[in-house]
């Protein structure tokens, strides 16, 4: 049987009408899953872990121990009981009494205990009657004698108590962990690193470590968090918020008119570089009254002087943003390079803005 | 009595400190999306391994990048994102990156090799663009940084700052070129695919980017 360490926490082992139970459950799972991936939950209030794996890297049953104890009061503020034995059955017990059994012991463990923890009391009163008062007593009964002086739940009991099932019927709450499944979703093991119910997962405990770091050696606002705001343009869109301040925008979703749509440029210039456009003859091409270009766009000069041709354009798409203010008439245009570099463009004024670059 | 009620405590430094190592089986990877993962041997981004993405300026790079690490980002995992400045969200989105997970450094300066190193212990990928020529010793560290925290990181490439390395992936976009109609529409990239170990025989791949083509128009 698998050497299983069992974490027993009373506390939240029934289930609250709010619900926070069972949030405070998958919580302490989620913990419990970065200090062994293969963490069980068993039923609410109790966790099993396959101890061989982290005693190893943890340098012994005792520091694993150790860890678990403190994982639960961090997430929990709760003192759990914590024991190891082999088969989901004696390690229930173990956690129950605090005590981790000797490998290979378990067997005496278990035999050593009350009727009772087989969790029928009609098979412990009749049992009792019979003067048999242990699981071992139990288990020295011939299998064919079972059936003559116990009902038909005493067979898989009689199992366990020999040893030859490791868990009894009832111990797991099969609908829980289907629950906590759906609650999961991905199936793969990278679930600890989301929080759930609003509540920080480590890997968020992680990161802000790191962005810490990263802000005391470089700043305040060297590290930036982003959110989709809605907006026309891809600047107006791109809110970039120095990590820590307050939480950023979010997407209404609305349809904006003007947005030039995806692909949207991977670089959307904090701040417009001015660029001129100008067609064959080298004129400057201006927007006209009527939103159309003056003529087809064949350059586009960079500062420091630097000409490139354009191979395609596209647009201009006018902004009716504000189109009540005469001074902010607005358009985009995107471009194509000769070199195959796609760029967007603006013009406000009759002046050309490089605002974003699709890299 | 619940949760929510009172904030949860943070875990313990020392605790955290324990738990990072534990990549077991399961979690040595980390997830790719479409269509990379089928490019991809074992379809996901190994721990611990260096993914050089290597185009000329405007050829779809950082896009590339930026796909690479989009999956990973909607199952859990944190993104640190050094030397692209400007970046364009909406870009990030229509690219499958789950933003709120997803930490940047648009200016580095003379600290990119540091910053890159700092996000590397915390968060679980980090794309980076240097933004000058990165030297050989700086991408020795990172790389090795990389490998003992089992975290992924991916670099941008281009012509006036190298990566000096070999990596254990490589994506070099040897052309691209844009579909357009009455805009623009989507980019055909054309990839080689090589590295180190597994991945030494190269292979080409054509992929479209954002590969989420039209996506955002239904």
């Amino acid at each position: 049987m698998e050497r299983l360490l069992a974490v027993w926490v009373e506390e939240i082992a029934a289930e609250s009408p709010e619900g926070g139970t069972v949030r405070m459950n998958i919580a302490l799972h989620e913990a419990l899953t970065l200090l062994c991936p293969f963490t069980e939950i068993i039923r609410l209030g109790l966790f099993v872990l396959p101890v061989r794996g982290p005693s190893r890297f943890f340098g012994g049953e005792e520091a694993v121990l150790h860890a678990v104890l403190q994982c639960v009061f961090d997430v929990t503020s709760r003192r759990a009981r914590v024991g190891v034995a082999e088969g989901l059955f004696c390690a229930e017990l173990s956690a129950k009494a605090e005590l981790v059994i000797a490998p290979g012991e378990s067997d005496a463990f278990r035999r050593t205990q009350p009727l009772e923890v087989l969790g029928r009391k009609d098979l412990a009163a009749t049992g009792h009657r019979l003067g048999i008062h242990s699981v071992g007593a139990f288990a020295d009964i011939a299998p064919a004698r079972i059936a003559e002086r116990f009902n038909r739940h005493a067979f898989v009991l009689h199992r366990v108590a020999r040893g030859e099932l490791s868990e009894i019927p009832g111990q797991r709450d099969t609908s829980l962990t289907r629950r906590i499944t759906r609650l999961n979703d991905s199936g793969e093991s990278v679930r600890e690193q989301l929080g759930f119910f609003g509540q920080r997962g480590a890997g968020e405990i992680r990161a802000e470590e790191a962005a810490k770091r990263v802000r005391h050696r470089l700043g305040p606002e060297s590290i930036q968090v982003a959110n989709v705001a809605a907006g026309r343009t891809p600047q107006d869109r791109t809110a970039m918020v120095p990590w820590g301040s307050p939480a950023a925008m979010r997407d209404s979703g609305a349809p904006w008119p003007g947005q030039v749509g995806h692909p949207s440029p991977v670089t959307a210039l904090r701040h417009p570089i001015t660029v001129q456009l100008r067609d064959e003859f080298d004129q400057p091409i201006r927007v006209g009254e009527r939103g159309l270009l003056s003529a087809t766009p064949a350059y586009i000069m960079f500062t420091p002087p630097q000409r490139r041709s354009i191979t395609w354009h596209a647009g201009p798409w006018p902004l009716v943003e504000r189109w009540w203010q005469q001074s902010r008439r607005r358009a985009q245009l995107q471009i194509l390079l000769d070199g195959g570099e796609a760029m967007l463009l603006a013009n406000e004024n009759q002046a050309w803005w490089l605002t974003g670059i699709y890299d | 009595m619940f949760a929510s009620a009172h904030p949860r405590p943070p875990l313990s430094a020392e605790l955290i400190a324990k738990v990072r190592p534990i990549a077991l089986a399961t979690t040595k990877t980390l997830p790719l999306g479409e269509p990379w993962r089928e490019m991809v041997s074992g379809g996901a981004l190994r721990r611990g391994t260096t993914t050089v993405v290597d185009a000329a300026p405007g050829q779809g790079g950082l896009s590339l990048a930026l796909g690479l690490v989009g999956a990973a980002s909607v199952k859990g995992h944190w993104v640190g994102v050094v030397g692209v400045d400007d970046p364009g969200v909406v870009a990030m989105t229509d690219l499958g990156v789950d933003l709120r997970r997803v930490l940047f450094v648009p200016r580095p300066r003379g600290a990119w090799a540091e910053s890159t190193a700092d996000l590397l212990d915390g968060v679980d990928l980090v794309i980076v663009r240097p933004p000058s020529i990165p030297a050989h010793g700086a991408v020795r560290k990172l790389m090795d940084r990389v490998r003992e925290r089992g975290a992924v990181l991916i670099a941008l490439s281009e012509p006036r700052s190298p990566w000096p390395l070999p990596a254990d992936l490589s994506f070099k976009i040897t052309h691209s070129e844009w579909r357009a109609s009455s805009r623009l529409e989507g980019r055909q990239v054309t990839i080689v695919l090589g590295g180190r170990g597994s991945a030494h025989n190269t292979t080409e791949h054509i992929a479209m980017l954002p590969s989420a083509l039209g996506k955002g128009e239904k």
